[in-house]
């Protein structure tokens, strides 16, 4: 089943005098329980793709179709509502708040989704991604790769459909990037999660299941 | 509810240090308010009190329109008596005339009264400063009041003389010296009734009735009796003779106002101005907030419940920072040289009026930097412009 699809999307920016066409007539779909790779060299508009779909940001034409809603229709207090419980984000860095310890990073977003026992699942979480010992840290006591692994476990939070992740590992070593890489296997795996993730190394995108080209403000064909 | 009530904790305890500052702000703020308005009202409290216990009746008796005095004083204060209600009165006399001592000479106020009534009224013969009161009888004595000594460098026991409006001339000795915290304290004199009636040739006349009634808060009902069983069209009640005074009251109340309100805005702007920099300075943190589904709303909500919080903290201790600075000053009170001890006075409704306020300015306070907050652009919060 398809749970993202885009057609003739598109994205313009005005940067002074100069109009920039970040995303210029995006047609995408991607099936229910896949793991996609987004490819690309800079500037071609990945990002801005993924914060599309993640409803971040609205675009300037074209259709979101996200789990069969067109979510273009829908304005921002829904938007936010449904990436609370559906959508995970982890972004390159800044992804975890500072002033909370690990755990309570993770139980943020299920206090906001009034989920009960949010502390237990938060615990199970971490413990999933690997930092069961390091529930009480801070972000700023933890390594990068830890700090990922965190905020995987938060996107996880609500259980979403879908997880969106721009270059998770761009901030990180070979070995701790091959760790993220592999956990998001298993998720997709074990959970069924969507995941698109964009990346630049050719050897994570491998990984994938399936490699969605960008160039241009375009995907590729191919 | 409870994610936003958590963020907001753990923001507020993360930046203690700031919000300490913050807290102390609010808590002088409020107790600026408090301890000002307390002094305010023991002033104007004092001062009506004073006003009120010395020179005026719960009720006074004017002579009727065009009349210079008020006529036929035996068959009123006759008449007076029979009110029931009524538990005293006091007629007075008011003159011009000047008052020398020794070679020197000052125009005075004179009042002359019947001691004996007068003090069943006021206690304006109780405001001796040196030497003796006026007692009932004393057809010779005079008080002076104590700025008139000081300029004839009079006192207790000397003979002076006083020249009468009608041209009379006639010796008293000094008994005391007067101070009252009032005006009066300027040229005033005090003499024995009868003394001046005979000297000014009055016969059963007098320039105004005090009277005291069972209770100051009936005076507006006992007016329109006192006014008609006496058939007198001026009667007049205390609150109506302090009216006056009010106007004065008002401008400092004003200052004071404007005070507090300096006050007020420098907590505002300091509760504004902080919470402003720790949102800019947090951008990233709620664009994430918001990448992860929190609403506008309920990031608009975290900076005004802790702006809530601080200003609950800031005024409770501004309270007890008010409180203790009113008994302080009640212990320790400040002195002036005419209205004698100014100490505040500790109301209830300060508290109150304070409180509320101050929660009032610091949560509109709060409003734009977390309107900020709320409206952030998710892209760029995070991604930086
Ligand atoms: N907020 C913005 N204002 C103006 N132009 C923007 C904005 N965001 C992106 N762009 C432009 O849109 C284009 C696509 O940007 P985007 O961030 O999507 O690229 P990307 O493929 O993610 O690149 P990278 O691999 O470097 O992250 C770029 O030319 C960029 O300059
Ligand atoms: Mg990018």
């Amino acid at each position: 089943m398809e749970i993202i699809k885009t057609s003739d999307l598109t994205k313009n920016y005005t940067l002074g005098k100069v109009d920039v066409k970040a995303l210029n007539g995006v047609d995408s779909s991607i099936e229910e329980g896949e793991f996609i790779a987004i490819m690309g060299p800079s500037g071609c508009g990945k990002s801005t793709f993924l914060n599309m779909i993640g409803m971040l940001d609205t675009p300037s034409s074209g259709e979101i179709y996200i789990d069969g809603r067109d979510v273009t229709e829908m304005n921002s207090s829904a938007m936010a509502e449904y990436r609370l419980k559906h959508i995970g984000f982890i972004f390159q860095f800044f992804n975890l708040f500072n002033e909370l310890t690990a755990i309570e990073n993770v139980m943020f977003p299920m206090m906001l989704n009034k989920q009960p026992n949010y502390k237990e699942r938060a615990k199970e979480l971490l413990d999933l991604v690997g930092l069961g010992d390091r529930l009480h840290h801070l972000p700023s006591e933890l390594s990068g790769g830890q700090q990922q692994r965190v905020t995987i476990a938060r996107s996880l939070a609500n259980s979403p459909k879908i997880l969106l992740a721009d270059e998770p590992t761009g901030n990180l070593d070979t070995r701790s990037s091959v760790e993220i890489i592999e956990l998001f296997r298993k998720l997709n795996l074990e959970q069924g999660q969507t995941i698109v993730m964009v990346t630049h190394s050719m050897e994570i995108g491998e990984k994938a299941d399936r490699i969605i080209h960008f160039r241009d403000g375009k995907v590729m064909e191919g | 509810m409870s994610g936003v009530f958590f963020y907001a904790r753990k923001d507020a305890e993360n930046n203690k240090r700031m919000f300490i500052f913050i807290t102390i702000a609010i808590a002088l703020s409020t107790a600026n308010i408090i301890i000002l308005n307390g002094v305010m009202d023991g002033i104007t409290d004092d001062f009506l009190d004073r006003t009120m216990e010395t020179t005026s009746g719960h009720l006074n008796i004017y002579p009727n329109e065009k009349d210079r005095y008020i006529e036929g004083l035996g068959i009123k204060e006759q008449k007076l008596q029979g009110i029931e209600g009524v538990i005293a009165y006091s007629p007075r006399i008011t003159a011009g005339g000047a008052l020398s001592y020794k070679e020197k000479s000052r125009s005075v106020n004179i009042f002359a009264l019947d001691p004996s009534k007068e003090n069943r009224v006021t206690v304006l013969l109780s405001k001796i400063d040196s030497g003796e009161t006026l007692k009932a009888n004393d057809r010779d004595g005079i008080l002076i009041s104590y700025r008139l000594a000081e300029e004839l460098n009079a006192k207790a026991g000397d003979e002076t003389t006083i020249v009468f409006e009608k041209g009379n001339t006639r010796v008293f000795k000094v008994r005391g010296i007067l101070r009252t915290g009032m005006a009066m304290d300027t040229n005033t004199v005090i003499i024995n009734f009868e003394t001046a009636a005979e000297q000014l040739n009055l016969n059963n006349k007098a320039s105004i009735i005090l009277i005291r009634l069972s209770d100051k808060a009936l005076s507006g009902q006992y007016k329109d009796i006192v006014s008609g069983k006496l058939g007198m069209q001026k009667v007049k009640e205390w609150k109506e003779e302090v009216e006056s005074m009010w106007s004065t009251i008002r401008t400092y109340k004003e200052i004071i106002a404007t005070i507090n309100a300096i006050g007020l805005f420098a907590a505002a702007v300091s509760v504004g101005v902080i919470l402003y920099i720790n949102i800019i300075h947090k951008q990233r943190q709620i664009g994430i907030m918001k990448a992860i589904g929190m609403k506008d709303f309920q990031i608009l909500s975290v900076y005004i419940i802790e702006a809530a919080v601080l200003g609950t903290i800031g005024i409770l201790m501004g309270d007890a920072l008010g409180y203790m600075g009113i008994k302080y000053l009640q212990a320790h009170p400040f002195s002036d040289p005419t209205l004698g001890s100014i100490a505040p006075r500790l109301y209830s409704y300060l508290f109150y009026d304070a409180s509320l306020v101050t929660m009032l300015i610091v949560i509109l306070a709060a409003v734009y930097p977390a309107l900020m907050a709320g409206r952030m652009n998710i892209i760029k919060a995070i991604w930086g412009n």
